[in-house]
């Protein structure tokens, strides 16, 4: 032994990085404490609060399906405006991520016009630029349709960017290496490996745009929002219930067809799960087939690719997907001729908005802002402190019993069924306007996100060390703190970041349905045409967007 | 020290992993087990300290039977036992410190976040152990800013924690360049022999195992297909000639000779 192990000390300095830690946590504590009293939570409350809700579904039930006919077309109206929402944001998508990605974009200059392009469309909540499209058009979907096509592209086009940037190089330079044009490179190397990304990206934002649809109604554009909405409004809860279970049930079966769909075209078992579903008689034929070719002469063999089951299943789900877009086109309520020749409306609207000015209103805006930050605040917190432990259960490699991590992981996909704003307008008729209907609503909606968010990054975990953990006599518990949590920590900061990020910007609209925060003086600026303030509103809510995200990297770097 | 009897391994998916293999390590042996990817030597040494359950036959080990202890018993076993895996399983953003004691975890209560968890005591042993594997100075660093060779050192360091009676060392340096292939075995062996523990180390490499180990098990499709004595003196050609001889493949010869 050399004299160094005598002399080294046994624990690391104290240095920067651990003392900003502990400010850190002290710092959201009290942020949290100060969110608290702001919204005027109370524990008791919680009681009557959530007695009120069960009272109320006491009265909703047993749905009352009277009118279910007028439901049903609703609905029918909802997904399609989710479709072609959809859609829309792909086809601006797509030449969008093309120029923004930093393999495929011609120029700097168009990179990052591009790249601000998709950043700022998500600025806006898209039942805000739908309530703003209705004073342009008019009532009916078609204000609704355009929302979500340009609100998704702050997602889809910053998804497509990155699985662009994401593919392997080397492909890419192999076919350079043969002589292809730049063009060439991207369809024959780039596309193909960011393609199934690219699909799964474009399921998932259908799922989301769906429930989006859902509440559009709310502000005029169209769906069955209108309906859940009116019927609570007007004390009929048992036909609100109908519209609610409407709702839930096509949202759990899209997004169950969703999930069948990404799994058989970019799962694991894309290849593999297919061909074990073959019947004995199958296999033995598809063996016969493969000899048989084998055997031919080269100059007999076909040059077609063999039509296999997976083929035939691409195949079909595309047509299936492209006839249920001309059926969309076709059905939906919109007179495309009459939107689109009126689409210079946006561009009057537009210019009504500039400059920006307070209207008068600078106390009730910056209070508005505070209550939304602190109705986040509080609400991201309850909900995580919910999410962690339902993460762990419903993780698959945490030894949880796998019938009980697949139960955990069908109530989580259940309650994510129901649109945020909708379980905020159910809470707000159960216990009254303000922000502390508005944040327990949204806390359930932080737990099932969070939960799903939490148990996927948990499951990729890598197991190497929970294994030399377990070999030298760790109990489970031990392992999981040893082993599991510090490989969680980086990606649980970066999760609450994006959380606290993606539900402020819920928290600015909860205010359309009296939940509290800013959402209501926005919402009224655009139905009284006060379009210079709503413009501040949203510049201001943005400006705190992306504070949270400037924050966000800078304390991820601090957990790397 | 161990004592392995008609073990078979069968997975759920069809595969004989380790088919009929019985042999006993005496105390203080370094058995080196041969064979080439795929026969069964990572499926064999998880037998032995309980992460895989046998589907017939007994491995006793320090006296236990090890396929019927209760989990209990097991985490029991496996405190004296300790294993060093090809893939290192550090946690990168753990301290060097901090991963080497986590090996301790088999004879504390509870579960232990961060250095200062665990007591002085258990951290002066930490880097006691750290020194003695070269490391000393890298004490605070992050694991994943270590070269392969130290990673595997730090795993080294870690199961010292245990003060392991007997050593289970799954092909350490399969994943290493040969310069510090040679240098990790050359210090697992060191130091195995200097705290006189039993060790049984898969490698696929004969010529980095001659010289090394006291004695050679060579495994082929799940069996036993040679066991030798070695001294220094072996000649790496005659145990290649012995353990092709026993199957006689051609295609495992030329295999063979691209690891050689
Ligand atoms: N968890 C497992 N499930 C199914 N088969 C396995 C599993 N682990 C190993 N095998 C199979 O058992 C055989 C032996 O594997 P292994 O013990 O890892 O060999 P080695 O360590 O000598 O390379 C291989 O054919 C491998 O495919
Ligand atoms: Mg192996």
């Amino acid at each position: 032994m050399t004299k160094s192990g005598e002399t080294l000390p046994l624990a690391p300095k104290i240095d920067v990085s651990y003392i900003s830690k502990i400010a850190l946590v002290v710092t959201f504590f009290v942020l949290f404490l100060w969110s608290w009293v702001k919204i005027d939570m109370s524990i008791f409350g919680f009681f009557s609060d959530f007695q009120n809700v069960i009272n109320l579904f006491g009265r909703m039930y047993p749905p009352d399906f009277a009118e279910i006919s007028t439901v049903i077309s609703a609905m029918v109206e909802t997904l399609w405006i989710a479709l072609l929402g959809t859609l829309g944001s792909v086809l601006l998508s797509y030449p969008l991520a093309l120029l923004a990605a930093s393999n495929t974009s011609p120029n700097r200059v168009l990179g990052a016009f591009s790249r601000g392009a998709i950043t700022l469309s998500r600025a806006v909540p898209e039942i805000i630029l739908a309530a703003i499209f209705v004073v342009a058009f008019g009532t009916g979907p078609f204000p609704g349709v355009l929302a979500l096509a340009l609100h998704s592209v702050g997602m889809v086009g910053r998804l497509f960017a990155d699985a662009l940037e994401n593919a392997d190089e080397a492909p890419r330079e192999a076919l350079m290496a043969v002589g292809s044009t730049k063009r060439q490179t991207i369809r024959s190397s780039l596309i193909p490996q960011a393609l199934p990304s690219m699909i799964a990206t474009v399921l998932f934002r259908f799922e989301i745009n769906l429930r989006g649809s859902a509440v559009l109604g709310l502000v005029g554009a169209g769906g069955i929002g209108t309906i859940i909405s009116e019927s609570l409004e007007t004390i009929q809860y048992r036909p609100a219930l109908a519209a609610v279970t409407v709702l839930f049930v096509v949202i759990l079966l899209t997004e169950l067809a969703s999930n069948a769909i990404r799994q058989s075209l970019i799962g694991t078992a894309a290849n593999i799960g297919l061909q074990s579903q073959h019947t004995r008689l199958w296999a033995r034929l598809k063996q016969r087939r493969d000899t048989q070719v084998l055997n031919d002469s080269l100059a007999r063999r076909s040059i077609v690719q063999p039509w296999t089951s997976e083929r035939l299943f691409r195949l079909g789900a595309m047509s299936l997907v492209t006839i249920l877009i001309l059926v969309a086109i076709t059905t939906v309520d919109i007179n495309w001729f009459q939107m689109l020749g009126n689409i210079d409306r946006v561009q009057i609207v537009l210019k009504q908005m500039v400059p920006p000015s307070f209207a008068g209103e600078r106390s009730m805006l910056i209070s508005g802002l505070v209550e939304s930050v602190a109705i986040s605040i509080v609400a991201t917190t309850l909900g995580v402190m919910v999410a962690l432990p339902v993460g762990v259960l419903m993780a698959r490699n945490l030894n949880v019993r796998k019938w009980f991590s697949t139960l955990m992981r069908i109530i989580v996909l259940a309650v994510r069924g129901i649109p945020e704003l909708i379980i905020a307008v159910i809470f707000v008729s159960a216990m009254g306007l303000g922000p502390v209907s508005g944040t327990l609503a949204m806390s359930i909606a932080v737990m099932v996100f969070g939960g799903k968010l939490f148990a996927d990054s948990l499951e990729e975990v890598s197991p190497a060390p929970r294994e030399a953990l377990v070999s030298v006599g760790a109990s489970r518990s031990q392992e999981f703190v040893s082993a599991v949590v510090p490989q969680f920590v980086p990606s649980f900061i970066a999760h609450l970041f994006y959380m606290f990020d993606v539900f402020f910007r819920s928290s600015t609209i909860l205010g359309i349905v009296g939940g509290g925060g800013i959402g209501f003086l926005l919402i009224s600026s655009i139905r009284v045409y006060e379009f210079q303030l709503t413009l501040t509103i949203i510049i201001a809510g943005f400006a705190i967007v992306l504070v949270i995200e400037w924050l966000g990297l800078i304390i991820k770097r601090l957990y790397r | 020290m161990i004592s392995i009897a008609s073990l078979s391994k069968r997975f759920p998916n069809g595969t004989l992993a380790v088919d009929n293999v019985s042999f006993d390590v005496p105390e203080g042996q370094v058995l080196g087990l041969l064979g080439l990817s795929g026969s069964g030597k990572s499926t064999l040494m998880r037998l032995l300290n309980g992460l895989h359950t046998p589907t017939s036959g007994h491995t006793t080990i320090l006296g236990t039977v090890v396929d019927q202890c209760s989990p209990a018993e097991l985490r029991v076993l496996r405190r004296d036992i300790g294993f060093v895996f090809q893939q290192f399983g550090l946690v990168g953003r753990m301290t060097c410190m901090e991963n080497v004691l986590v090996g301790a975890l088999g004879q504390l209560r509870g579960p232990r976040f961060g250095i200062r968890s665990y007591s002085k005591v258990l951290r002066r042993q930490a880097l006691e152990h750290l020194d003695r594997v070269g490391l000393a100075s890298q004490v605070f660093q992050r694991a994943d800013t270590l070269s392969g060779g130290q990673m595997q050192r730090v795993a080294i360091a870690r199961s010292l924690m245990q003060k392991p009676k007997i050593l289970l060392a799954d092909e350490p340096v399969a994943s290493l360049d040969p310069e510090s292939s040679v240098q990790v075995l050359e210090l697992l062996t060191r130091i195995a022999r200097e705290d006189k523990m039993t060790v049984v180390c898969s490698l696929h490499q004969v010529e980095l195992a001659v010289g090394r180990t006291d004695r050679l098990v060579g495994l082929r499709d799940g069996r036993v297909v040679l066991d030798t004595l070695t001294t220094a003196e072996t000649d790496p050609e005659s145990i290649m000639h012995l353990y092709r001889r026993t199957g006689a493949a051609e295609v495992v010869l030329t295999q063979e000779k691209e690891y050689a």
